[in-house]
């Protein structure tokens, strides 16, 4: 299978880059473990409202590394090269989302693993919240295609921040967004990042009290947008890039 | 027997003619070179050959097969060493060949890539990252790549660009020894390159193709002493000479 393939290749790609391991894994990890030991009385820290929180910010770095890896591809060769092979479009779309599904199967376990380590109680829930969460990932591996589409290597650099400071400060990760109320909070609903959160916390409590329709309309409509774009806009890019 | 046949094969980008109605036929097993200065149209050329690009007008015809309906099946068939180095970085040459191999779905992979390691030298680079590798090792990996599927087609631009004279002269080795088993479709800066490896030669100019023939054809049509100033005659409608 081609697209087997090409997804080998590119986790190979992936995993060989220490900084994207760095900020994928070990950063998250860290900033799971640092937050506990300061016992801040917030309900956000709790580490079952916190590790969620930490799979979501885990996720924005996925979309930076998955965008700079197209960006690179597309600025190299290769995808020249692999532009007179017999591979189709489907192949490179589902080769780049497969490749890091993996890596999102190794974050959550870490995280997971550390925060059981750390007094998390293991239920049986944590075995849908990873199924969810590899879902949503799909959402992040989509949008890093469509960065990775759209900007140069160097571009990629600014985007993915942007969304990892979104993830941060739009996710209700850190603090409860109804709390800053009025604009902030419009705009963090209207974002899909609150949404991720609160499915993953949903989940995990087996509780989706918080979660609403608005939610889950907010998640699909950025999850079947994105992923339609990043299919269109790479397809046009193989073909203008080649121009 | 024909291997590539082309009417009118034309691309404009917006008002820019970058090729323009060629005709080109060229036999099977023939290494044909297209020569031409910088925004010649070589490159445009080769794209559209290769099923990278899509023809504003015209006609392809590979292997009896029309590119606009058989893309894939044609694709199968050829394959092409672009004019930068085409690998992955992060990749051991092995892990290169092992790759491509499986783009192409090789049946006897093993075999086939061994068969590249011996006759391109990579024994030495095998278990090296490419990213690590000189230009000149990186163009001889990304040239042995595209033997990988035995192409019928192979479409070379600007193989031996950057590589010192003795890995060109091995490269033209390995060219030559491919004489009469694949049709190869070559572009050069290097004149000697054309004259020494190819069997015919066409000249491109603004994205016209201008004259084709043997070297020695178009040195007599030219009236000049050699291949290099025949080529600039030819280029500049005579203009310089």
């Amino acid at each position: 299978m081609r697209m087997i393939n090409f997804a080998k290749r590119n986790f190979k790609e992936l995993i060989r880059d220490p900084l994207s391991l760095i900020f994928e894994i070990v950063l998250p990890l860290f900033l799971l473990f640092i937050f506990q030991q300061f016992n801040i009385p917030a309900d956000n820290y709790r580490l079952e409202n916190f590790t969620p929180s930490i799979i979501l910010f885990g996720f924005s770095f996925i979309t930076l590394f998955t965008a700079t890896l197209i960006a690179k591809d597309r600025t190299s060769s290769l995808l020249i090269r692999l532009g007179t092979s017999p591979m189709k479009s489907s192949d490179y779309i589902l080769g780049y989302i497969l490749s890091l599904l993996p890596i999102v199967l190794i974050q959550n376990d870490l995280f997971f693993l550390t925060a059981i380590i750390m007094g998390l109680e293991f239920t049986i829930s944590i075995i849908p919240t990873i199924l969810v969460s590899v879902i949503i990932s799909i959402f992040f591996i989509s949008l890093g295609i469509l960065i990775g589409s759209l900007v140069s290597e160097k571009g990629t650099g600014g985007l993915g921040s942007i969304v990892v400071q979104l993830v941060c400060f739009t996710s209700g990760m850190y603090f409860p967004i109804e709390a800053m109320g009025g604009v902030f909070e419009a705009i963090c609903k209207a974002l899909p990042f609150e949404a991720c959160l609160n499915i993953i916390q949903g989940t995990l409590h087996n509780d989706f009290n918080n979660l609403t329709l608005v939610h889950i309309i907010v998640f699909l409509f950025y999850f079947v947008a994105v992923i339609l774009l990043s299919i269109i806009i790479f397809k046009k890019r193989m073909i203008s890039d080649n121009k | 027997m024909i291997a590539i046949k082309t009417k009118k094969l034309t691309k404009k980008f917006k008002d820019k003619v970058a090729v323009n109605e060629i005709d080109l036929n060229i036999k099977r097993g023939e290494i044909f070179a297209l020569l031409g200065v910088n925004g010649a149209g070589k490159t445009t050329t080769i794209k559209m050959l290769s099923g990278l690009i899509l023809p504003t007008s015209g006609e392809i015809i590979i292997e009896d097969m029309n590119m606009k309906k058989d893309v894939f099946k044609i694709k199968e068939i050829l394959n092409v060493s672009p004019q930068e180095t085409a690998v992955a970085p992060n990749l051991t040459v092995k892990e290169n060949l092992e790759f491509m191999a499986g783009v192409y779905q090789i049946k006897d992979k093993e075999k086939k890539i061994n068969e590249l390691i011996k006759q391109f030298k990579l024994n030495d680079v095998l278990n090296k990252k490419a990213k690590t590798l000189s230009g000149g090792w990186q163009r001889k990996v990304s040239v042995a790549i595209s033997l990988i599927n035995d192409p019928k087609i192979l479409f070379l631009d600007e193989p031996t660009l950057g590589l010192d004279v003795i890995a060109r002269k091995e490269l033209w080795k390995i060219i030559n020894s491919l004489k009469g088993k694949i049709t190869i479709i070559l572009t050069t800066h290097y004149m000697e390159e054309a004259e020494r490896l190819s069997d015919r030669i066409g000249i491109m100019a603004n994205g016209s193709l201008i004259d084709v023939g043997t070297s020695e054809e178009l040195i007599k049509k030219a009236k000049t002493k050699n291949f290099e100033d025949a080529f600039v005659s030819i280029a500049t409608w005579g203009e310089l000479k």
